[in-house]
């Protein structure tokens, strides 16, 4: 991302017009339901802004229900938006909608596979939609199968596979037609830790040597930070915090130190002259015993964290273990919105009444 | 624009396709391409299939043996001349447009299935048309029913050659495939109903309430399982605003007497009207979608 700004800022430098935003949204708003006055809209998207750069990296992460699919679903044109703008590569996506079809490739959050074809068909099927010539469809299809690791299940109906099998195939039917914008609604949900990591890996190569612009969707902290380079924190339909990962945890300003205390008979006595101790310190916030000592956040890095040790030192505190962390987007999350961002493991309640298909995975 | 030209260089392929083939080359695969895609589904449930072609058959026998001896009692007292054919021969025509109404009311089921796995969305997102969607999965539908008429005629005349069944086969090869197409047209055309409600409601049993409360009395206030003569005179009247009646007496006349263009014209024009009016309803419901 820094790359990118760079270079666009150089050529505003020598007058040179910077590129239009792969993705520019302003002021987007989805209400469902409601329409007849019969009372309960949900206000899924409440009036966003955001831009994505061409060859950017960029990451919607938010909780369940904050709009992030509401979003995604307006980009693709599969939703039509209350009110806003929204144009994906300078076409407007409302009115120009066909030819934002033929730039970008899609993969939604329910796996969109056909189950009674063979995971080869399913490929082909998607490249023949996009009017791809047969043989252009048949390497790509190859190419991709062998990618994701799929060549020796092609030939078995997709309802044959895993969740992760069909999670990868539906990620490769969003890239049969190498899209420039690429979209992914929750890529990695339902991945057991292994595949995540393939996929993640699978996706930073495509980014690289593709130069595909990526736009993703997550409620996994740690899948933000890895891959986004830049992300819109989401939360009941608004973007409560934006930037890179390092710069939104910057923000935060302070580490968490752990300091904990031998377990002997001395601890409970110790603990809580540790306690007083580290309150009086400047730049010492969020004092927390635990049961093996104490935590808090330290602003300044550094600085603070000397202080805290010197101190405890003067006072004679014994001190088993000092540990200070990062700041995590947990924490970004927590300053930005009053809540802790808990992801259940659990998935979200299925638009399925009944259905036939297996839906492992989801 | 300069970033959109850029996009569209690193893309190059997507563009040729269209451009080779024309617009309407490019519509046309387009459809055949949905087309394919839904007989591929069917050849992999062969237990569907199976039962999709042989229940006209099943269906032949079992009318046979509840309607036929009523036809015959009352083709008798109406004293005229005995009949040359038996009333499978009068039943034949109707089944193969029964089965297509049975088709076709389930048409929808497809797109719903579709729109709750999620797979609707590939098409949604694809630069296609949405038009191609639909006319593409009722080809696959009109296909199937074609081979339904088809092997249920095949085994009809099989059986005339090997039992003795009395049927006509008045205009012969030549009117079993005319029969093939005026039934199948006639499904196609009709499964526009099944799919609005489906994209409009987007849930199988409501598809499946409306299509079937619909279907059965279009197919029995009709002239489809008995001739008009036989009705009573109040179904007479009724079944002529039934464009059901204009597609099962010209299949009918096609095995008992032989061409008769006036009503072959009349039932493709029957067709012809409820086709465009299911469709126009349809392609609303379509463009509805993600409102
Ligand atoms: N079709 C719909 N009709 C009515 N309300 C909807 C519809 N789809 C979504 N919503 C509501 O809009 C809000 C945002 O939903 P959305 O699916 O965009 O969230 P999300 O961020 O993708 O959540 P998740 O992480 O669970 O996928 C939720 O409150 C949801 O209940
Ligand atoms: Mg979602």
């Amino acid at each position: 991302m820094s790359a990118v700004t760079a270079r666009s800022r150089f050529e505003e430098g020598v007058g040179i017009p910077s590129p239009t935003p792969m993705i520019a949204v302003e002021d987007l708003v989805k209400v469902y339901g409601g329409a007849d006055g019969a009372g309960g809209a949900v206000r899924a998207v409440d009036g966003i802004r955001f831009h994505v750069d061409t060859g950017e990296f960029f990451g919607f992460l938010g909780p369940n229900g904050s709009g992030k699919t509401t979003t995604i679903k307006m980009l693709t044109t599969l939703l039509r938006p209350t009110s806003g703008r929204l144009s994906v590569a300078g076409y407007d996506v409302v009115k120009d909608a066909a030819k934002v079809r033929r730039i970008l490739g899609y993969t939604g959050q329910s796996i969109g596979v056909d189950g009674d074809l063979t995971g080869r068909e399913n490929l082909r099927l998607v490249g023949h939609l996009y009017h791809l010539p047969g043989n252009v469809v048949r390497d790509r299809v190859e190419e991709l199968l062998g990618l994701l690791q799929l060549t020796e299940a092609a030939d078995r109906p997709a309802n044959t596979y895993s969740g992760g099998m069909r999670r990868r195939l539906d990620l490769g039917s969003g890239l049969v037609h190498h899209p420039s914008l690429l979209f992914l609604d929750e890529p990695t949900t339902g991945l057991d830790p292994q595949t995540r990591n393939a996929v993640w890996e699978y996706l930073r190569r495509v980014h690289r040597e593709e130069r595909t612009t990526i736009f993703l969707t997550t409620q996994y902290m740690e899948e933000a930070d890895q891959l986004c380079e830049r992300l819109a924190i989401m939360d009941h339909g608004r973007i409560v915090a934006e930037g890179t990962p390092r710069d939104l945890k910057a923000a935060i300003g302070s580490n968490l130190v752990t300091v904990r205390l031998p377990l002997d008979d001395g601890f409970t006595a110790a603990r809580s002259r540790a306690l007083g101790v580290v309150q009086s310190i400047p730049g010492v916030e969020d004092v927390v015993e635990f049961d093996q000592g104490v935590t808090m956040r330290a602003a300044h890095g550094g600085a603070t964290l000397l202080e805290i040790l010197q101190r405890l030192e003067s006072a004679q505190i014994p001190v088993q273990e000092v540990a200070a962390s990062s700041p995590t987007l947990d924490q970004v999350f927590l300053r930005h919105t009053g809540r802790e961002m808990r992801v259940e493991e659990v998935q979200p309640p299925s638009r399925f009444a009944a259905g036939r298909e297996r839906r492992e995975g989801r | 624009m300069t970033a959109a030209e850029s996009i569209h260089q690193r893309s190059p392929a997507v563009l040729p396709g269209v451009d080779v083939l024309g617009y309407a080359g490019g519509r046309l695969s387009e459809v055949l391409w949905v087309a394919y895609r839904s007989l591929r589904k069917l050849s992999r449930n062969p237990f569907l299939l199976f039962f999709t072609l042989m229940m006209p058959i099943i269906w032949l026998g079992m009318f046979s043996q509840t309607f036929g001896t009523v036809f015959e009692r009352a083709a008798s007292s109406s004293g005229q001349a005995p009949l040359g054919y038996d009333y499978i021969a009068v039943l034949l025509p109707g089944i193969a447009v029964m089965s297509a109404i049975q088709s076709a009311a389930q048409s929808g089921f497809s797109m719903v299935s579709d729109i709750e796995t999620g797979f609707m969305d590939k098409f949604l997102v694809a630069p296609i048309s949405r038009s191609s969607v639909l006319v593409g999965k009722t080809l696959a539908d009109g296909i199937r029913m074609a081979a339904q008429t088809g092997i249920v005629l095949a085994i009809a005349f099989l059986f005339t050659l090997l039992f003795g069944w009395r049927i006509p086969f008045a205009s012969g090869l030549a009117g079993d495939a005319m029969i093939v197409l005026l039934t199948a047209s006639f499904g196609v055309a009709f499964a526009g109903l099944s799919n609005s409600v489906a994209l409009f409601t987007k849930n199988t049993e409501s598809t499946m309430a409306v299509s079937f409360t619909l279907t059965f009395p279009l197919l029995f206030l009709s002239t489809a399982m008995l001739p008009a003569a036989l009705l009573p005179s109040w179904l007479q009247t009724f079944s002529k605003f039934n464009p059901v009646s204009y597609v099962a007496s010209a299949a009918r006349s096609l095995i008992l007497t032989g061409f008769n263009w006036t009503e072959i014209g009349q039932a493709f024009l029957a067709v012809a009207i409820i086709g465009v009016l299911l469709y126009s309803l349809a392609v609303l419901a379509f463009r509805r979608q993600g409102r």
